[in-house]
């Protein structure tokens, strides 16, 4: 194989990784913190994608041209609305919920996610149907050699990079981000040592679905096209990813994004017949992967004492 | 200890009285054609449900089934043939009857999955249309005996469930959830893009026929015209009373036991003896065999199976049917099926709506009633025994 | 003398710390032993090594002349040791019945046939472990075996650690490990409830007992002799009257001065 098409699988793989690991981060954020799987995180990603679409389409027929301010007009209001939605996922449906047996929670979040898909199956204007997804980024590419590097790409990738080191500052560096590792290892603790619990949970959902609307206008951006079932893929994707990674790891977020997408590039080259199978490909390596490694490949948090 | 017997004896009439009225609304339920018609008689049922729920005659009900479960189910196999007798020409009708019948019996397999040992199965309708596709596939190109290809159904999806459930075995229930997610979204996929099993178009399946007597043949029987839906329905239901009685023994004994046992605490139960591995593994293939019967079945009934039909969606309705009905409680079960299946094909309103309203009415149950509308009992191995 | 129970420079770590240290710990077939420590100092954790909920990062154990140090729970149970655990644990919404009766798992007959078909038998094996169940409960609280089929769910704390001593006792276990029995009880209830547990004991003689406890008026009045952990360490050994005053111990609760 040329070298060229070579670093095209590359790339396209870095791209994939990139938003796996977007929205594999989002699962590990909301098990560190509270300790459950929100099963409705990925159709977030697919409500986040369709409000940046729908606010350019308004946008533009108000006259707005500027592509520049487009996409960040996109930006803004999705990742802020994608985030009040987390918060009021957390808030009324998550949290009144602890009590009840961890199940309980994943079937709310998964009957939820399902909402949020029919909603915009049945309520977005052809819902049911790909949406063209506006390219908004420049379109030149910088020639390597055998190999085109898309500046889109570049961009994008670029982006996606600095949300994670700067969820890793935000983490590491701030008092915010103590509070939040604080809650995640011991919640009775933190609570005692005057944490907002609350407050934490809250914030925490609200980043975890800014980044998922993120992923999601990423996605848009990469493929030109949306659809409502996109979400329940990548969350399946995101959710195994953060799964082999380790849950409550940001590292092995990006782990388990970058793992994925590796192994799905490595089902295409190999299987070249249908992408279908590229899929089943990575999901039984996967699954025997957690299989050797229930607990992640990076220690998955140990919450239950004896 | 008179009090005890007072508790154990709880009248029949209740239950009786319940299940006449039943049959005669469904029966109108059915037959009713007007849109108007069908709203007013919906409406009527809620608003009869809460106003028994306040008066407590609920609860007598619920009591008199509990202990005179016997008599009470050979009656509810009676009320079934008269609702078949009443519609013995009317293909329409009875083909969703026997949806029902047969949806019943893949839900009750995936309460012993979900509501007895606590396995998570989010795959329940591709092992239905694993079933279903043996059916075609052995039909069109093999000339297996047609009960025969229902246990082969049922074998098939209980394999490929193991193959699926051993690896994550040992984890927390969360990687079962994704693994039955996976599979449901791959498996889908996989059948479309593969000619071999007909692609998207799906394939046809051959009618059943036992000893020669073929069932896609309308019969009579004196001067009367039977549908020969009619044939199907008598199958169904021997499949779905030996299913119902299944569940039941299984719940009443020390298997059933150790599933909830499992399910409710596996570190004590483990501490006790149980081989957790072993047991998952039990429930979880006794359900998928149950689902994969059913859906072989399925597939002569329809005369043909498509990818379209054993979706994510589809699989979510099923643990819908299990949330909204009462966890562990067969008569909920059928209850529930009977509304999730019926409902959005009278009222042809709301057919486009319906994942979307079962996923808010099962949310509103697990913030509201998490125990569904039938919460189970506690486990009396033999109702009417005294101590 | 033959040991029933032997821990030998047993080791557990989490992480960083390490709950059980070089741990030696022997009990004599049929008595009755008190361990006892301050929090934190491992008695929970030895419990569940024993029990193999935790595997050993060192050490062994032996129990009946077997190596039980890597076995699993259910083995253990097999093996012939039963417990109670700190948090209680019984499946609230199950009834008395079925609680005890997940203790009794290895006597039962799980077979698929039996439970399924052969109804009839099935029926008689019911009947004798309900007559069995039965009698054990009334020795604990003759009130509560009328009412069998209740879910354990609202009953008072007395009465559920009545019941999950039950389940711990009906399959007449060789040793049984009592984790803070009295937690959550008054002075009196917990004197009833040691009283019962003797009694058990003394219809039936070939049972020993090992109890974590914090109230030393239980330790005193039930055990023989006790062993008191600090750290994960054993820190000294006799009967209570002797360990009370013992200088290392006082430290170990109180502090130095």
């Amino acid at each position: 194989m040329d070298v060229g098409l070579l670093a095209q699988y590359v790339m396209n793989g870095l791209m994939l990784g990139m938003m796996y690991t977007l929205v594999a981060i989002g699962f590990t954020l909301f098990f560190g913190v509270l300790d459950i799987i929100k099963f409705s995180h990925g159709d977030v990603l697919t409500v986040g994608a369709f409000t940046a679409l729908a606010t350019y389409i308004g946008l533009r027929s108000a006259g707005v041209g500027s592509t520049p301010l487009l996409l960040l007009a996109m930006l803004v209001v999705a990742i802020l609305a994608m985030a009040a939605l987390g918060m009021l996922i957390a808030r009324y449906l998550v949290m009144p919920m602890r009590s009840a047996p961890a199940l309980n929670t994943l079937l709310i979040t998964l009957m939820l996610g399902t909402v949020l898909r029919e909603l915009v199956r049945l309520f977005y204007p052809q819902g049911a149907n790909p949406k063209p997804f506006p390219a908004l980024l420049p379109t030149a590419s910088i020639n390597l050699g055998q190999f085109n590097l898309r500046l889109d790409n570049a961009l994008m990738l670029a982006a996606g990079g600095l949300a994670i080191v700067g969820l890793q500052l935000l983490l590491n560096r701030t008092k915010l981000g103590l509070a939040i590792r604080a809650v995640a290892q011991d919640e009775e603790t933190a609570r005692t040592m005057g944490v907002n619990f609350t407050a934490v949970v809250l914030i925490t959902f609200a980043i975890g679905s800014a980044l998922a609307a993120y992923a999601g206008i990423m996605n848009g951006l990469y493929y030109n096209e949306i659809n409502f079932g996109m979400g329940l893929y990548l969350g399946v994707i995101g959710f195994a990813a953060a799964i082999i990674g380790g849950l409550g790891s940001i590292y092995g977020a990006i782990l388990g994004g970058f793992l994925f997408a590796a192994l799905q590039t490595i089902g295409t080259v190999a299987l070249p017949f249908a992408s279908a199978y590229k899929d089943v490909f990575a999901f039984t390596v996967v699954i025997a992967l957690i299989a050797w490694r229930p607990t992640g490949l990076i220690q998955e948090k140990i919450s239950e004492r004896v | 200890m008179s009090e005890v017997m007072q508790k154990l004896r709880a009248p029949l009439l209740p239950g009786v009285v319940a299940l006449a009225l039943s049959t005669a609304y469904l029966i109108a339920l059915l037959a009713a054609e007007k849109q108007p018609l069908i709203i007013g008689l919906l409406a009527f049922a809620v608003a009869a449900v809460l106003a028994a729920h306040y008066l407590g005659w609920l609860n007598l009900v619920s009591r008199s089934f509990a202990d005179r479960e016997d008599v009470l189910g050979v009656y509810a196999i009676l009320a079934a043939c008269v609702v078949a007798a009443f519609f013995h020409d009317n293909h329409f009708v009875l083909l969703l009857f026997v949806t029902v019948l047969l949806y019943t019996v893949a839900t009750l397999g995936l309460n012993i999955q979900f509501g007895y040992a606590g396995v998570l199965n989010f795959a329940g309708a591709s092992f239905f249309g694993i079933g279903a596709y043996t059916s075609a596939v052995l039909s069109t190109y093999t000339a297996v005996p047609h009960l025969l290809v229902l246990l082969i159904g049922g074998m098939l999806a209980a394999l490929i469930g193991s193959l699926l459930l051993l690896p994550v075995l040992r984890t927390r229930g969360h990687y079962a959830a994704l693994v039955t997610i996976a599979f449901a979204l791959l498996l889908k996929t996989f059948l479309e893009v593969n000619d071999v099993l007909g692609g998207p178009q799906g394939m046809q399946v051959k009618g059943m026929s036992i000893l020669g007597w073929s069932f896609n043949d309308n019969f009579e029987i004196g001067k009367i015209e039977m549908s020969f839906y009619l044939n199907y329905f008598v199958v169904s239901m021997l499949l779905l009373t030996g299913t119902f009685v299944l569940v039941r023994r299984l719940e009443r004994s020390w298997i059933g036991l150790n599933l909830d046992a499992l399910r409710l605490d596996e570190i004590a139960a483990s501490c006790f003896g149980l081989d957790i591995a072993r047991w998952k593994i039990t429930a979880f293939l006794l359900g998928n065999f149950l689902i994969g019967i059913a859906g072989a079945l399925f597939g002569m009934v329809g005369g043909f199976v498509a990818p379209n039909n054993y979706t994510f969606a589809d699989s979510l309705i099923m643990v819908s049917i299990l949330l909204l009905g009462g966890i562990g409680n067969p008569w909920g079960l059928v209850v529930a099926t009977f509304i999730v299946v019926v409902v959005p094909e009278k009222l042809q309103t709301i057919q486009e709506y319906r994942i979307l309203l079962y996923a808010l009415m099962v949310i509103m149950m697990l913030l509201f009633r998490p125990e569904g509308l039938l919460p189970r009992p506690v486990r009396r191995y033999y109702p009417r025994w005294q101590a | 003398m033959t040991y029933l129970l032997e821990a030998r420079g047993l080791t557990r770590k989490f992480g960083g710390v390490v709950a059980l240290d070089n741990l030696d710990l022997a009990v004599v077939p049929n008595e009755i032993i008190g361990l006892i420590g301050p929090n934190g100092s491992g008695k929970t954790t030895f419990f569940n090594v024993v029990t193999g909920i935790y595997g050993a990062h060192g050490g062994s154990i032996t129990f009946d002349g077997a190596d039980i140090t890597r076995a699993s729970s259910p083995a253990v149970y097999h093996a012939g040791i039963s417990r109670t655990f700190q948090r209680s644990r019984l499946s609230l919404p199950l009834s008395i019945f079925d609680n005890i009766m997940i203790g009794n798992h290895k006597r039962l007959n799980q077979g698929l046939w039996f439970n399924l078909i052969r109804r009839g038998e099935f029926k008689r094996e019911f009947e004798a472990n309900y007559g069995a169940a039965r009698t054990l409960v009334e020795v604990f609280e003759p009130q509560l075996a009328e009412r069998m089929f209740e879910p354990v769910g609202g009953l008072p704390m007395i009465d559920r650690r009545r019941i999950e001593i039950c389940r711990a006792l009906i399959n007449q276990p060789k040793l049984l490990l009592l984790d803070e029995p009295s937690a959550g009880m008054t002075h009196d209830e917990t004197k009833e409830l040691m009283d019962d547990i003797l009694q058990v004991r003394d219809l039936n003689r070939n049972l020993t007992i090992i109890v974590v406890e914090h109230e030393m008026g239980v330790i005193e009045r039930i055990t023989e002799r006790c062993v008191v952990l600090n750290f994960g360490r054993k820190i000294a050994e006799g009967p209570y009257r002797q360990v009370a005053v013992d200088r290392q111990v006082q430290e170990a609760y109180l502090g130095v001065e």
